[in-house]
Order: C-alpha cells, then structure tokens, then sequence
C-alpha cells in the first residue's frame, strides 16, 4: 500500500461510534480518513483532487446514504460508494448495488471485506481519474492544433491521401506534408495508426 | 227604483194596447195586445207589474172597448167576457212570471256552475304550478333523488342523478336501479327489503359505480310509497356522496388507530426492531474497535496508544449498549396496566364501525349478536380493542382467501356464561384451520400468512391473559375458524 498515501477515504455516519471506529480502523492499515455526521456536510466540504472513496450509512437523519448517492451521480460527481447498514434489505442492496455501488455491508461486519472493499474502490476511481486525465491530455493536444492542421487531421484519418488532401484544401502537397508532420507531433502519434486510434478517443472529432 | 220602472213597464205597456187597439178596432180582436202587454209585464216586470198589468187591462177594456163604452158599467154578456178575459190574463200572467224565474233560475245554475269551473281551473293551474317548482326543487338539490318501482325499475331520476351518474334521465328511466349503478350492499337485499316493507324506510351506505367506472359512497335513504290499500307501490331513494367525507373519516380513523397503536400497545415486533437498531449500533462499533485494536497491535510496529484508544472506546460503547437495554426495561415498566371499567359490547361497536372498511373492501358482511345487559369488565380498553381487532381482521383476512363459495360472512357474538365470565366469539367463514394448528396459531412467530409476523394472535394471548381470561381457537361449521376469549366480569375480579 506504498502509493496509497495520497488515497483519502471518506465515511458519513450519523453515529459517532461508528465514525470513530471506522476511522481508527481504516488509519491502522495507513490510509487517510475524513469523517462527516451527514450527507451535507460532506457535500460542504472541500476535497482534495486525490483518488478517493466514500464509506456511506444507507440511513441518516435528512439527506440519506441513496438520496446522497443519486444526487452525486445526478451532479456528474464520480466517486466510488461502500454502503453500510444496520439493517439492510434486498431490495435496498439491489438499488445500491445497481446505481453502481461497490458494496453493500451489514452491521457488525467483518474488517476485511470493508478493506478489501476500500482496495477496490480506490482502485477503480484510480483507474476512473487515470482515463479522466489521458482524456483531458488528448483533448488539450487536438485543441492546441490550428485550424488547417484540424481539417488536415480529419482527412488524413479518413484515409485520405496527400496528394487528395492537397486538392481537396487548394493546397500543394508539400505544405499538406508538413501540416501532417506538425499533428502527428503535436497529437503525441508514432503512427498513422496510433493517430486514428486516438482521434477515435477524442469525445467528439474535428470532422 | 227598479221597482217603480217595472210598474211604470207594465202602466205604459196596457196604454200601448189600449190606444193601438183603440186605433185598429175594426181591423183587430180586442184581447190579443193585451195578452201581449201582460206578458211583457209580467216577463220583464215579475208578479206584482204583471198583476197591475191585468188590473188595468181589464178596467181599460171595461172603461173603453166593450159597452156601455166610457163607463165600468156593464152589460151582463160584457161581464162574462171580461171574467174569462180575466181569468185568462191570470193565467197568462202566472205562466209569463213562472217562465221567467225558471230561466232565471237555469242561468244563476249554469253562472255558477261556470264560476265553479273557473276556481276549479285556477285550483288545479295552482296545482301544477306548485308540483312543477316541487320538480324543479329537486332538481336543485346536490342529493341523488330518485323513484324505482317495486322490481326497481327507475321511474323518476333528478339533474342530481344524472350529474352524480353520468346518466341521463332518458337512459336511466327504464332501468333496474341496482343494475345501472352496480350497487354493492352493506347486507344482503333480501334484508334490506324486508326492513323496507317491514318499517317503510331504510337507511345505510351503499358503493354506486358511475357511467365513468369511478366508484362513490354513498349515504342512502329510502322511503316506500304505499297507494290507498296500504300495498307498496314505489321506493324513493335519497342518496348523499359521501366520498370524500369517508376518505377523510378513513385516513383519520387510520391515524387514530396507528397513534393508539404507537402511543399504547407498541408490538412486541416493533419493540425488537426498535432494540436491535439502538443496540445494533454500540455492537458494530465495538466490533469494528476490536478489528481496529487487533491491527495497531499486530503490525511490525505495534502503535499501543491507538489501541488503548480503541479498547478505551470498545468499554464506552458497551457502557451505552447496556445503557440502552435498561431504558427499554425501565419504559417497559413505567406503563402500568390500566384498569378500565369496560363495556365489551360497546368496544365491539366501536371495533366494527374500525373493520368496516376492510370488510366493504373485502366484500364480507359483518354481522353483530349482541347479549343485551352484558356485566362490564375490568381491564385496558385499548388493549381489548386491539385483541377485537386483530381477530376480526384476521378472520377478514381468511374469508378473502376462501376460495370455497360460503357466504362471506364474519360474525361477532357476546354472552355471559354460569361462571360470571363474559365470553367474545368471533366466526369466520373463512378456509379454518387444520386441527394441528389450533393451538400452534398461538404461538409467536407462526403465521399463514405470507407478509405475517406470528406476532398479533400471540400478542393477543398475553393481553387476554393478562387480564385473567382465556382465549383459544375451534373449528366452525361448516367452514372456517372460531376465535373466542372469556374474561371474568367486573364484579368478580374487583372481589
């Protein structure tokens, strides 16, 4: 767990108990905790941009542990949730469960499931920020690209020829090559192929 | 003054027969104008000018016409002439004057058999005019009115009607009433009929479905018409919606329930859910205090102020753990048994007006026996309530299973027994009980019912229990289960 100390995980539970516990078991294998008394105070706060996951009671006075999991994905807020209860139902696990949870435990529950649950959900919003940031370099690389270098990447990723590219632009093939130089460096590209494959990656092509 | 003109008729009538008689009297009898002149007096004039009349007839005939002429003086052949002349204008007098009153009497007959007929038409025009604002009164009212013959075929249906069914007076005129609005009884017809001939009237709730499909309650009265021989002859039936007044009654009888409920016989379910959420909670931390303690110790550096700190809130949490269990068992014994005077009776009426809504909905006819002068019994009214209820409900509950075609019928009955005990049975005809399981229904936890906890009869037990009385089970013939309970009545338990 040498990476982990950046990993923060966070836990709202009404119950001071709780609260304390948790936090003194999750410290004990060495990653940081941030407890909260309720879902609103959570939402307060401000969090640090570190991979990260939350320990969340399904029942709290005012906003409860499923309201705070729909409004956090309603709010495009991505962060991986372990549910804990007292008293647990199918029906509530299952609609835990299927808006993405990665856990649903019941009160007293075994230290090692909710540490191997905390393992795979900072894994997963680790793996999550990592997509996130590839996506934001890519996208900073095709906005850094001129405007004739952007309609030159979309031809050429057509499959277009320079000789067709050239006519198409009312240019000459020369400056197509050198354009085309330009985007395979700047877009970070080794091959035509590694190009396509990350103007497929792109969220929406300059095409 | 009238008077006198008819005299004056009949003086100036003679004169013109005397003087036009005077002048034609070689052409012309003597008598005929005279004859005349009477009749006319007589007819216009009555009796009394008519008389005149003749009186001066004869002297102007006397005087003038018949020798010795300007003379009364007479002749003896002048005398006989003027007798019959006499007695013949008599004659004609009388019959003139008679003549006359009997027309006279025929026309004040027939004015005031006309005047009859115009206070008759007025009468009757006064008549109509009341009955048609009658009409229209009830046309006015919110209430459904309307008149059904004895096989209940609608003969009059108010605007209040059409607007509460959906149908109007042209379609619903013809109709049989409980067709139409697919009436649902609190009792069987039969009854109901009987009640009507038996008293003239009837009052109760009936569910009418309107053309739309959507269902009203109704608060319903009908009163029986009879004709002159006393045999019935049509129904009016009134009927109120009482829809939302039921729904109101309903969610707050609801509420009323659930708060005596809470407030004075909280389950022995609900009371373990409840220990287990606020004892739940210490145990979980303890637990997860104890993984956490294991951890600082176990690590290649063991960190001894982390665990002292975990064990340190391993004994705070259980301090509260135990701490919970005490309170529960100080609030438990904070309550103390009530100690009413109660009259069953009563409780049951109240339990069934409680029941009779999942009863309508379960289309289950509550009937009622009750012994009059029943002895009171000493206990918690709430309590016994709950225990009516529960066995009511649950006799609902197994009558709507029952797939076997009896009537659905649920039946409560009080009596007192030779041991001064008051007893409470209540008769389902539902689908019973295996023998087996007669007794087994009493314990906690066994339940037939799929979304049961076993708890209500159990609970039921220890109620009736509690207050020195018995409670068991029989099957009832020749389908479903009887409940019943005993409790001592109030005289024996206060000795």
């Amino acid at each position: 767990m040498n990476n982990d100390a950046a990993a923060i995980v966070f836990v709202i539970d009404d119950d001071e108990s709780i609260r304390e516990a948790l936090k003194s078991l999750i410290r004990s294998v060495g990653l940081s905790v941030e407890t909260f008394a309720s879902a609103q105070e959570f939402l307060q706060s401000k969090r640090p941009d570190v991979p990260a996951c939350l320990i969340l009671d399904v029942r709290m006075p005012g906003l409860s542990g499923l309201d705070l999991q729909r409004d956090l994905s309603e709010t495009n807020i991505y962060i991986p949730i372990i549910f804990i209860t007292g008293h647990g139902d199918i029906p509530m696990s299952v609609r835990a469960m299927k808006a993405g949870a990665i856990e649903f435990l019941t009160k007293p529950f075994r230290d090692q499931d909710l540490l191997d649950a905390i393992q795979q959900a900072l894994e997963r919003d680790r793996h999550a920020r990592s997509e996130q940031a590839d996506s934001a370099d890519l996208r900073n690389r095709y906005e850094s690209l001129t405007p004739r270098e952007t309609e030159v990447f979309g031809l050429v990723v057509k499959g277009l020829l320079n000789k067709q590219i050239a006519l198409q632009l009312g240019t000459s093939e020369i400056t197509v090559k050198l354009h085309r130089r330009q985007v395979m460096e700047k877009m970070q590209a080794d091959s035509l192929a590694d190009l396509v494959r990350k103007s497929e990656k792109l969220p929406q092509k300059g095409t | 003054m009238r008077q006198v003109w008819r005299y004056v008729l009949a003086v100036v009538s003679v004169a013109a027969a005397l003087f036009i008689t005077s002048a034609l009297e070689q052409y012309t009898d003597i008598t005929p104008l005279f004859y005349a002149a009477i009749v006319v007096s007589a007819w216009f004039g009555g009796r009394g000018p008519g008389l005149l009349a003749v009186v001066l007839s004869e002297l102007a005939i006397d005087y003038y016409l018949v020798e010795p002429y300007y003379s009364l003086g007479l002749g003896p052949k002048p005398i006989s002439f003027l007798v019959v002349f006499g007695l013949l204008a008599l004659l004609t007098s009388w019959m003139s004057t008679r003549r006359r009153s009997a027309e006279e009497a025929l026309r004040e007959a027939r004015d005031e058999l006309e005047m009859r007929v115009q206070e008759r038409t007025a009468e009757l025009r006064q008549a109509n005019e009341t009955l048609r604002e009658r009409a229209n009164l009830l046309d006015l009212t919110h209430d459904t009115v309307f008149v059904r013959d004895m096989n209940d075929v609608i003969m009059f249906w108010n605007r209040g009607a059409e607007e509460r069914y959906g149908w109007s007076r042209e379609e619903a005129i013809g109709q049989v009433s409980h067709v139409i609005n697919k009436t649902a009884f609190p009792a069987p017809l039969s009854e109901i009929k009987a009640e009507l001939t038996r008293t003239g009237r009837w009052e109760g709730e009936l569910l009418h479905t309107r053309r739309d499909g959507s269902v009203v309650t109704v608060a319903s009265r009908w009163a029986l018409q009879r004709d002159e021989h006393g045999n019935p002859v049509a129904v009016l039936e009134t009927n109120n919606d009482i829809t939302e007044r039921k729904r109101a009654e309903e969610a707050l009888q609801k509420v009323q329930t659930e708060l005596a409920h809470v407030s004075r016989v909280m389950t022995l379910g609900e009371l373990t859910a409840s220990i287990a959420h606020e004892v739940n909670q210490p145990l979980a931390a303890i637990v997860t205090n104890g993984n956490a303690t294991l951890r600082w110790l176990g690590g290649v550096t063991p960190n001894f102020a982390e665990a002292r700190q975990a064990v340190e809130r391993i004994i705070k949490d259980s301090y509260r753990a135990s701490a919970v269990i005490s309170r529960i068992r100080t609030l438990v014994k904070k309550t103390p048994p009530r100690n009413d005077l109660v009259d069953l009776n009563e409780l049951i009426v109240e339990v069934f007006a409680l029941a009779q809504n999942e009863a309508r909905r379960n289309r289950v006819f509550l009937k009622q026996q009750l012994k009059h002068d029943l002895p009171q019994v000493r206990g918690d009214r709430v309590q016994l309530q709950q225990v009516i209820l529960n066995l009511i409900i649950n006799g609902l509950e197994a009558i709507a299973k029952n797939k076997n075609g009896a009537p659905r019928e649920l039946s409560i009955r009080s009596e007192s027994d030779d041991a001064d005990n008051v007893v409470i049975a209540v008769s389902d005809s539902g689908e019973g009980l295996d023998t087996a399981n007669l007794e087994r229904v009493f314990d906690a936890f066994f339940t037939t019912k799929p979304d049961g906890m076993g708890m209500g009869l159990a609970i039921s037990r220890t109620i009736i229990e509690s207050h020195g009385g018995k409670l068991w089970a029989t099957a009832n013939s020749p389908h479903g289960a009887v409940f019943q309970f005993t409790l001592p009545t109030g005289a024996e338990s206060a000795s």
